[in-house]
């Protein structure tokens, strides 16, 4: 039982860290659909750096500066050339795609190098420094000079350009570092999660932690109860039998259950009751580009 | 010297066309630094790229094969893009059409062709179209996200294909192999020049979506609701139907693909245990549709086009030895050259020198 | 701490620490304070001059060699209808514009302002017309962004302080915890002013600061801008009609027309007519003739009609009228008060939360947005260019916007674009819309045109009905002529005409009855015989009179 609820903890670390980038991203009025290809390309390339330096510490950096660098290329496309967001994110899932493919076939296999970062009671101490992060971004977002005027950017630019705030620059600090937590996710993914390349080894999770960062109304604290609520449906997906009073189907339609309850939930936060707060609580100029007078 | 930017007011043809033209040979380029990292020569690279796609017979087949694909999936990205719908859930309606078109199949394997395969076209259609329907309903009547309800049903149809296919399940090989059934010699695509009928399947929807999209009242009603949904309300037209058509029309097209992939080209007919492979295929409709600018005439040659590149890659890749996935990578690069030159399609570059 | 913030809080009793702070020259951080350049100015200062401001656009010089300048405990407004180039000439000052010619001196320093941020740093603040706070944040969130001084950790209690002294000091009244989306218009405003104040602005501009005020607002504001001239503020208002707060609250006036400067006076020299002659440079004369038209029956019947706002508020609070054919019907008020939300009702784009509509004595209450097109209802939208038109249609497919659904203009589900071409060049001839033809597309329209494509494919609907939404907003003089004189037209062909007006002016010379709305509910309904200016102009402000 208790490597059960060890194992949802770690799925919960998987999808924290990649959708308290994106919150962070969504904060600032910048919508980067492509997680799920910044997660990939950050696996793979720290997956491979470890394999062939045997360092857990470089791989582990290559990936975070991978997630940084397409964030930062989103930033570019989306902030200065000013190209929609969903596009560019889109483009950049679609590059991950097939940039992964390509780099990693030759690297199937195990790494053979044990995780990082061990086990403290069973628990990775991601989980842990998952939690610190979540702390940290709430704390900037809500207690701090640099949060406020990330938020009001995510309202509306015009507004805080004219108060004196430099927007442009703000959104790419935002994309940086939700890139770099994106990328730590798949770092994690990698190299402590589950130590084997395989073909798609996010299998989705990157559009879960898109899907959370909507639900979790942009607030850290609620996107903290929503990957361990995700992070737990994960896991009884793959081990079934612990769900009381549901009858035996093949093990496929199990697989099926993470996606339906996050069409599900999704569903619930768009129907008239939870509209209204919903709207209220999201940044008003999200996915809108903004253009300079 | 300076460089100046300004802001377009149009955009000709020509000027969009020379912008494409030039983000693809930026990814050549790209491209081309990859292939002389590996050690190979750029341009034989690309000498053996459209000699193999477009002159070697077989090079020829496998372009078409794959063309077909891209032509269904772009069209199916198309359709609800105008619409103002974001449909990634081509492949999820490509799976779910395989089955359904498989499931006729294998139910009545003696029905004559005739009769069998219009009945799995339609199968393959409506399963699609289900698939699509749903995120159109949604997006429709409660305006949730149709990228993520798409790509969750995607994966959900993944897991759906799996349940059949592998061992215990209804459509699984007889005869033990990973794969599934193979498809009833009676429901394999008839060819023409080797090339399977669905071709002209394919192009005829892309004439048809093209028609549709500028003569018909529910185009012009799909149109206005992808430039400016404030004024369809406006003008009286329902959010919630024209959702639900395009997405059902998008997803009965990527359904027919299912068809097309799983039946219609020669040596598969049969989903095999790496189907998603071909379905992640799906997914490179969008670059087709960006590329063609939302125009279903112009996804014909465009996915053509790309997937001859795509072939092409693959033959570069056995014959130099290069790395496996090789056509993906250029397309994923292909993609952010095309992305980034949006840029130049809204401005116009100025060189200006001192003292003018 | 710079040393306006220092006269600011100096201005203010603070608590001793804050004052400790100050009077040593320290920031919060214990940083040296810097110098701006309007500290220490005294009453009669010349604190902004501009001279020979230039500037153009493509086809337009928006200002044209402007002179002006402002002293220190000053109001001196700025006066001039819509395109006199009052707009560019703030947004200059203000930093947001690059001028073409001309020179603007700061207390007799040249200042060249690349951002408003520079404007800001001279001392200069404005209070814009469409709001520029954010409107998730509280007030005194809003007001403390971008301050330099707010320190790294956000600390609410010092700024709350001196905010709340400030309020006082003029007479604001603000909820500084509320959010922004929660108040109203004029509590907005306030929150603007002190925003532009604690920011040490020692020159406050203010764009069309009583166009969304009732009249008594209107009154609190003067009030606290004399308050704020007595403390040796410069202010400066801009203003289109509201004439009477021009001469009830200036020092000076100066007038723009056609972006010249046309007339510098003393506001005790000045009158009502001689201003709007300068404005105008003509008496001015409303050139529309009220049409009489025999009146029909009934064709609208509006039951008690409830209606929710955007932000789920009820807007629209049981309002019951009815429409005859051959008649305008105008509502007068500012606006927020459920016009728009009755408009877009009447129409079908907002639901009906109670009440009953009936058209020709069919209940169409709950009928959809095409129904009503069918039968001949149409409507004009306020937005013009978010709602009205598309953009990036041609004029032939904006002009199908109204038709697509005829049965002439589509059979089998294909439409016959040759017809529908050859009806929007008749009706882009017939209304005059300016554009090389038919196929250009609506965004290179100005918005004037773009009013007289909507009108031209509105009327030629012949609709029995029809609600027009501020039909003429942002017009200039000679479209809303237009405008205003084919709507009387349309009375002839016995149609009945809603007509939403923000312009108190425009719907008593319109309308042939009007009903005065506020807050969501209609405070008389009168024949436009019976009514005067004033008396609907307080009822505009909630005053109910007794006839």
């Amino acid at each position: 039982m208790w490597y059960f609820v060890v194992s949802c903890l770690d799925v919960t670390t998987l999808l924290l860290f990649a959708s308290i980038g994106e919150l962070l991203n969504q904060r600032s009025g910048v919508l980067n659909v492509g997680i799920e290809g910044l997660m990939l390309a950050s696996v793979s390339l720290s997956f491979i750096t470890t394999k062939l330096t045997g360092s857990f510490l470089l791989g582990f950096m290559v990936g975070m500066a991978t997630g940084s660098v397409l964030g930062f290329l989103h930033g570019f496309l989306s902030i200065t050339l000013k190209v929609d967001q969903v596009v560019s994110g889109l483009g950049i899932w679609i590059f991950a795609l097939g940039f992964t493919t390509y780099i990693a076939a030759p690297y199937a296999g195990p790494l053979g190098m044990g995780t990082l970062g061990g086990r403290i009671f069973g628990i990775s101490p991601f989980f842990f420094i998952g939690i610190a992060v979540v702390f940290v971004v709430w704390a900037i977002l809500f207690k701090t000079n640099l949060g406020l005027k990330i938020r009001s950017v995510g309202e509306d630019p015009l507004v805080a350009e004219v108060s004196g705030i430099k927007v442009e620059r703000l959104r790419y600090l935002c994309v940086i570092i939700g890139g770099l937590l994106g990328g730590l996710s798949g770092a994690y993914l990698a190299l402590s999660y589950s130590t084997i390349w395989a073909f798609n080894p996010t299998m989705g999770r990157g559009w879960i932690a898109l899907a959370l960062v909507f639900l979790s109304m942009w607030k850290p604290w609620i996107l903290l109860g929503g990957s361990l609520l995700f992070g737990t449906v994960w896991q009884l997906a793959l081990s079934p039998e612990l769900i009381p009073l549901l009858p035996t189907l093949p093990l496929y339609f199990y697989r099926m259950l993470p996606f339906a309850v996050t069409i599900v939930v999704m569903i619930l936060i768009s129907m008239e009751r939870f509209r209204r707060k919903w709207g209220l609580a999201k940044p008003a100029a999200l996915g809108l580009p903004y253009i300079k007078e | 010297m300076r460089i100046k930017l300004e802001r377009r007011i149009t955009l000709t043809r020509l000027d969009w066309f020379r912008l494409t033209v030039l983000s693809i040979i930026i990814a050549f380029i790209i491209l081309s630094i990859i292939i002389a990292q590996a050690g190979k020569n750029p341009l034989a690279g690309f000498k053996e790229i459209f000699s193999y796609a477009f002159g070697t017979r077989y090079g020829l087949l496998l372009t078409f094969y794959r063309g077909i694909l891209l032509i269904f999936t772009t069209l199916a990205f198309i359709l609800p893009r105008r619409a103002g719908i974001w449909n990634i859930g081509a492949p999820g309606q490509l799976y779910f059409g395989a089955l359904a078109m498989l499931g006729v199949a294998l139910a009545f394997p003696n029905l004559p062709s005739i009769v069998l395969i219009p009945l799995m076209l339609i199968a393959a259609a409506l399963a699609g179209g289900i698939l699509g329907g749903i995120a159109g309903f949604l997006k429709g009547w409660w305006d949730v996200n149709e990228i993520v309800v798409t790509l969750m049903l995607n994966n959900i149809a993944y897991w759906l294909v799996m349940y059949f296919i592998m061992e215990g399940g209804p459509f699984a090989d007889p005869f033990g192999t990973p794969d599934s059934a193979t498809v009833p010699a009676l429901a394999k695509a008839p060819l023409i020049f080797n090339v399977p009928f669905t071709i002209f399947l394919a192009i005829g929807l892309g004439i048809f979506l093209y028609f549709l999209l500028t003569k018909t009242k529910i185009g012009y009603k799909i149109r206005t609701l992808g430039q400016n949904p404030a004024s369809a309300r406006y003008a009286g037209m329902s959010a919630l139907k024209l959702s639900l058509v395009v997405m059902i029309i998008g997803g009965a097209i990527a359904g027919l693909a299912g068809y097309h992939e799983f039946a219609g080209v020669p040596g598969v007919y049969k989903i095999t245990r790496k189907f998603a492979e071909r379905g992640d295929l799906a997914y490179y409709g969008i670059i087709c549709g960006l590329i063609a600018a939302q125009s279903p005439l112009a996804a014909i040659p465009a996915a053509l086009f790309i997937s001859g590149m795509t072939v092409g890659g693959t033959a570069l890749q056995r014959r130099l030895g290069l790395g496996y996935g090789l056509d993906l990578l250029f397309l994923g690069v292909l993609m952010l050259t095309i992305i980034a030159f949006e840029f130049f399609k809204r401005h116009k570059v100025l060189w200006i020198i001192k003292g003018d | 701490m710079n040393r306006r913030t220092k006269e600011v809080y100096e201005l203010l009793d603070l608590p001793r620490k804050i004052r400790n702070d100050v009077s040593r020259g320290r920031n919060g951080k214990g940083r040296r304070m810097q110098k701006g350049p309007l500290e220490g100015i005294k009453r009669g200062d010349t604190v902004l001059e501009v001279r020979g401001i230039t500037k153009s656009f493509p086809g337009v010089v928006a200002n044209d060699n402007i002179d002006f300048e402002i002293k220190a405990g000053e109001i001196h407004a700025i006066l001039g209808e819509n395109g006199a180039g009052k707009t560019t000439l703030m947004n200059i000052i203000y930093g947001l514009l690059k001028l073409d010619g001309g020179e603007i001196y700061v207390r007799g320093k040249k200042a060249n302002f690349k951002s408003p941020l520079d404007a800001i740093d001279q001392g200069i603040g404005m209070v814009h017309q469409h709001r520029r706070l954010i409107p998730a944040h509280t007030v005194l969130e809003n007001i403390i962004l971008g301050h330099p001084e707010t320190k790294r950790i956000i600390d609410m209690k010092t700024p709350e302080v001196v905010v709340k002294k400030l309020c006082e000091k003029y007479g604001f009244k603000l909820d500084l915890n509320a959010r922004v989306w929660q108040l109203s218009a004029a509590e907005r405003q306030m929150a603007e002013i002190v925003k532009a104040l604690y920011r040490g602005a020692k020159l406050l501009i203010l764009d069309e600061p009583t166009s969304v005020l009732t009249p008594i607002e209107t009154e609190k504001l003067m009030k606290s801008l004399k308050v704020m001239a007595k403390d040796e503020l410069a202010i400066i208002p801009f203003i289109t009609h509201k004439l009477p707060v021009v001469l009830e609250v200036s020092d000076r006036v100066t007038v723009l027309r056609r972006g010249k400067v046309v007339a510098r006076l003393m506001t005790k020299d000045a009158t009502m007519r001689s201003l709007a002659r300068s404005m105008v440079g003509r008496d001015v004369a409303f050139k529309v003739k009220k049409l009489k038209v025999k009146t029909g029956s009934q064709i609208l019947k509006v039951e008690n009609l409830s209606a929710l706002s955007d932000k789920g508020v009820l807007a629209l609070r049981g309002i019951s009228f009815s429409v005859r054919e051959g008649e305008i019907f105008g509502i007068a008020g500012i606006s927020g008060n459920g016009q728009h939300e009755l408009a877009e009702a009447l129409m079908g784009l907002r639901k009906a939360e109670g009440g009953k509509v009936t058209f020709e004595d069919k209940d169409i209450t709950n009928s959809s947005i095409l129904k009503r097109w069918k039968t001949d209802i149409a409507y004009i939208p306020s937005e013009r260019v978010e709602v009205g038109t598309v953009a990036d249609f041609s004029l032939v497919d904006n002009v199908a916007l109204n038709f697509y659904f005829e049965p002439e203009f589509c059979r089998w589900g294909i439409l016959d674009y040759k017809k529908i071409r050859k009806h929007t060049e008749k009706a882009i001839s017939e209304f005059g819309v300016v554009c090389p033809n038919a196929d250009c597309h609506a965004k290179n329209l100005s918005g004037g045109n773009l009013q007289k494509l909507i009108l031209a494919r509105v009327f030629s609907r012949m609709p029995r009905l029809l609600i027009a939404n501020l039909p003429t907003h942002g017009l200039d003089v000679g479209a809303i002529e237009f405008v205003c004189n084919e709507l009387q037209q349309l009375k002839k062909g016995k149609a009945g005409i809603v007509f939403i007006s923000e312009d108190l002016d425009e719907v008593l010379t319109m309308s042939d009855r009007i009903a005065p709305i506020y807050e969501g509910k209609f405070v008389d309904i009168i024949p436009a015989e019976e009514a005067n200016r004033e008396d609907i102009g307080a009822m505009m402000a909630g005053v109910h009179l007794k006839r």
